[in-house]
């Protein structure tokens, strides 16, 4: 292999997938997530190097040395780390394929991407946690030289473990049960080797030695190493040849649907018509359908442990926290990103006459039923005696006449179309006004109930808050026909928005 | 339907995407937009179907419908949307639907019954070949040409009286093609439509449209009625000569 091609293809390649994340529409467009990423990775690092040494001082005194614990639980950290790669690594044939037909030969190609997968700052991400544990529990006994092997055995095994788990994913993405393998592989680990025989403990042991080469710079410790890497490296090698051909010849699997009038929604007309998109579009679209999903099984969560645990009970907030975010938290995600869905076709939908008026009057309705799911969930509370049927009206109607007009006002703003039927992470998507918007949506209403608890009881404030949502709910036509002539106004700037997200 | 143009410009940043001064299309005809990569015919196209804000100047649609007559600036009235047809990209597709539930959506948008949708549908039966009705998919999994039927026919489905298309030959095989052609002439001929066509396809496009307009960087260089020889060989001069530019 020339060595300077690979340098140099190895530096090109670096450099295409920096500026695949950077010119991101999402993360040119949002500076407010990007600022937050930067503060999430912040406390993440603050975080773990806060546990870094509060584990050193919690096993400083005990019948192992500190590094030997924290060595011994070696296991566990594996797993997290192998768990955590799913929302960060991806295969090297997944990024492959658009280079396939140049003048590279594959094989080049796939070294220089399994070792750029080995080198990648993230297998450095532990060291938050390694560094600051280690600075105190490894120079008193092995000097800087047995901290540097300390923290260079760590990196290692992480870098082991991202080919442990590039080998897995590969298979994952071919057949997903195969998920199963490596996590029974690590329960039967961890209950043999560690629940077992909880006396000699043997993958603790095991581990703790093999720590103890790195520490000790015992040349065994990086033969142990390598005898690992080279067989994980060339298995992943000859598995990602077969999965670039799987990935190049991949299609979406074209599921067989049957068309469906739905003709129950025909008397309503346009709006009908509007009513079997949204409900089609829910149905249809990962996107869409896993917000829904999400949204009802925190709605799910929520109403049992309310109704079923005596954990809120002695707090006022919680039981008012509960009530109104199971109303709003379906209508908050969703509408958070309304008109983006749409942006897909935007086109299409101008060409015709109010199409978008009548569109937005469907997805209010469309909204307006969905709350049936958390009204029935809070009857679960409403048995158990825990919050009264005004309450739930209460939340239920200045939903549809407070929250839903509030959050409706993004139709005029939302500009980024969301890729419908991709994965897609919620960070990222969210802009800096939807942040706000849908922030404002969630908490106000909590801190006006109460506000109006404080001041009223729990009864006149379920009957004040339905009646402001009353007012607001048969308002409806107003505020839309308001929201469609700013709709209209922006529309030329919302539609170049559209068309250049999609 | 006639269209007028007047002082139409649009910049994107410092270059200029579309300059006409004054450009009128009238009642029946079948205009041929031609020209080069970045001419400015979809840019003129959805100015026309105000999806993009022009610069300055304006597009005014008028004509007869149901024996009264209109007239209105694209821009600022919705009437021309209820006899105006267009597909330009597959952002015109609604792509969750099944190609049958895409035509009935636009069939009850533009008031249209099961029964006359059905009818209609017939009528486009050549044109789909068999390969879009009854395949229980999805818009969206369906090959680049038949979403460019799904489009057409969308388009057409309402009868508008005026037609605009933006490469309508794209992604069809040389059948759905010749089809096409036909749909075009037939259609502008019994609805006394307008159609606009923009294409690459400089065979097709001599061959149905009534007069071929030329674009190149915004601006109208040329404006040929037909006269087929004459055109055939001025049309390919021109472009031979763009090759040794």
């Amino acid at each position: 292999m020339n060595l300077s091609r690979a340098y140099f293809l190895y530096k090109a390649l670096a450099h295409n997938q920096r500026l695949q994340s950077r010119r991101h529409p999402m993360f040119e467009k949002n500076r407010v997530m990007k600022l937050f990423s930067y503060v999430f990775i912040a406390f993440i690092a603050a975080y773990l190097s806060a546990l870094g040494v509060s584990l050193y001082t919690f096993f400083k005194d005990t019948s192992f040395e500190a590094f030997d614990w924290i060595d011994g639980g070696m296991i566990w950290f594996l797993l997290a780390d192998f768990l955590l790669r799913f929302f960060l690594q991806e295969t090297p044939a997944q990024n492959i394929k658009q280079y396939k037909l140049l003048n590279i030969p594959t094989g080049l190609m796939l070294h220089t991407f399994l070792c750029r997968m080995g080198l990648q700052p993230y297998n450095l991400f532990w060291a938050f946690f390694f560094v600051p544990f280690g600075f105190l529990a490894i120079p008193q006994f092995y000097g800087i030289v047995g901290l540097i092997g300390f923290l260079l055995g760590w990196w290692l095994i992480f870098i082991l473990n991202s080919y442990w788990y590039l080998f897995w994913r590969t298979l994952i993405n071919r057949y997903v049960p195969t998920i199963l393998i490596p996590l029974l592989i690590y329960a039967l680990l961890i209950y043999f080797g560690l629940f077992f025989d909880e006396k000699n403990q043997w993958l603790f042991q095991a581990a703790i030695r093999f720590m103890r080469g790195f520490i000790q710079w015992n040349p065994l410790g990086f033969v142990f190493f390598a005898l690992a890497v080279v067989p994980l490296y060339y298995v992943n090698y000859r598995l990602q040849q077969v999965a670039i051909y799987v990935e190049i010849a991949k299609a979406e699997v074209v599921k067989s649907f049957k068309t469906r009038n739905m003709v129950f929604l025909d008397k309503f007309g346009i709006i009908g018509e509007y009513l079997k998109l949204e409900i089609k579009s829910t149905m249809r679209n990962l996107v869409v359908r896993k917000q829904f999903l999400i949204a009802a099984g925190c709605m799910l969560m929520l109403c049992s442990l309310f109704s079923f645990s005596h954990i809120y009970d002695s707090l006022p907030f919680m039981r008012i926290f509960i009530c109104v975010y199971c109303f709003n938290c379906l209508g908050v995600m969703t509408l958070t990103t309304v008109m983006c869905a749409e942006g897909n076709y935007i086109d299409g939908l101008m060409v015709h006459k109010e199409t978008v008026l009548s569109l937005l009057k469907a997805k209010y309705y469309f909204q307006c039923l969905m709350l049936v799911v958390p009204f029935l969930f809070s009857l679960m509370p409403i048995m158990e005696g825990k919050m009264t049927w005004m309450t739930a009206l209460g939340c239920l109607l200045f939903t549809t006449g407070v929250v839903f007009p509030f959050i409706f006002q993004l139709a005029v703003y939302n500009d980024t179309s969301i890729h419908l039927n991709k994965k897609l992470t919620r960070t990222g998507r969210d802009t800096k006004v939807q942040m706000l918007m849908s922030g404002i949506a969630m908490f106000l209403p909590m801190f006006i109930m109460w506000s109006l608890v404080d001041l009223w009881g729990d009864q006149t404030a379920a009957i004040v808050m339905a009646a402001i949502g009353l007012l607001g709910t048969l308002a409806h036509p107003l505020w839309l026909k308001n929201i469609y002539k700013r709709f209209m106004q922006r529309r030329y700037q919302n539609m170049e928005g559209f068309r250049s997200s999609r | 339907m006639n269209l007028t143009i007047e002082n139409l410009t649009k910049s994107f940043g410092e270059k200029k995407a579309l300059d006409i001064a004054h450009y009128a299309i009238h009642s029946g005809e079948i205009i041929g937009l031609v020209g080069n990569n970045g001419a400015g015919k979809t840019t003129l196209f959805r100015i026309i179907l105000d999806l993009l804000k022009a610069d300055t100047g304006s597009v005014t649609v008028d004509g007869v419908i149901d024996g009264r007559n209109v007239s209105c600036d694209t821009a600022k009235s919705e009437s021309w949307k209820s006899y105006t047809g267009a597909f330009v990209d597959a952002g015109f597709l609604i792509d969750y639907l099944t190609p049958e539930e895409y035509f009935r959506f636009i069939a009850k948008i533009s008031d249209i019954s099961d029964e006359v949708l059905n009818d209609r549908l017939l009528q486009f039966d050549g044109f789909m070949n068999g390969e879009v009705l009854g395949q229980h998919t999805l818009i969206r999994n369906l090959s680049m040409g038949n979403k460019q039927k799904v489009g057409i026919i969308g388009a057409m489905l309402h009868y508008p009286r005026l037609l605009l298309l933006d490469e309508p030959f794209n992604f069809l095989d040389p059948t759905s093609q010749l089809a096409m052609k036909y749909l075009l002439e037939t259609y502008s001929r019994e609805q006394h439509a307008t159609v606009i066509v923009s294409s690459h396809n400089l065979t097709h496009t001599l061959d149905i449209c009534s007069r071929i307009t030329l674009l190149e960087h915004g601006c109208i260089i040329k404006d040929y009625d037909r006269d087929y020889a004459l055109l055939n060989s001025e049309i390919e001069e021109y472009f031979k000569g763009q090759q040794h530019m």
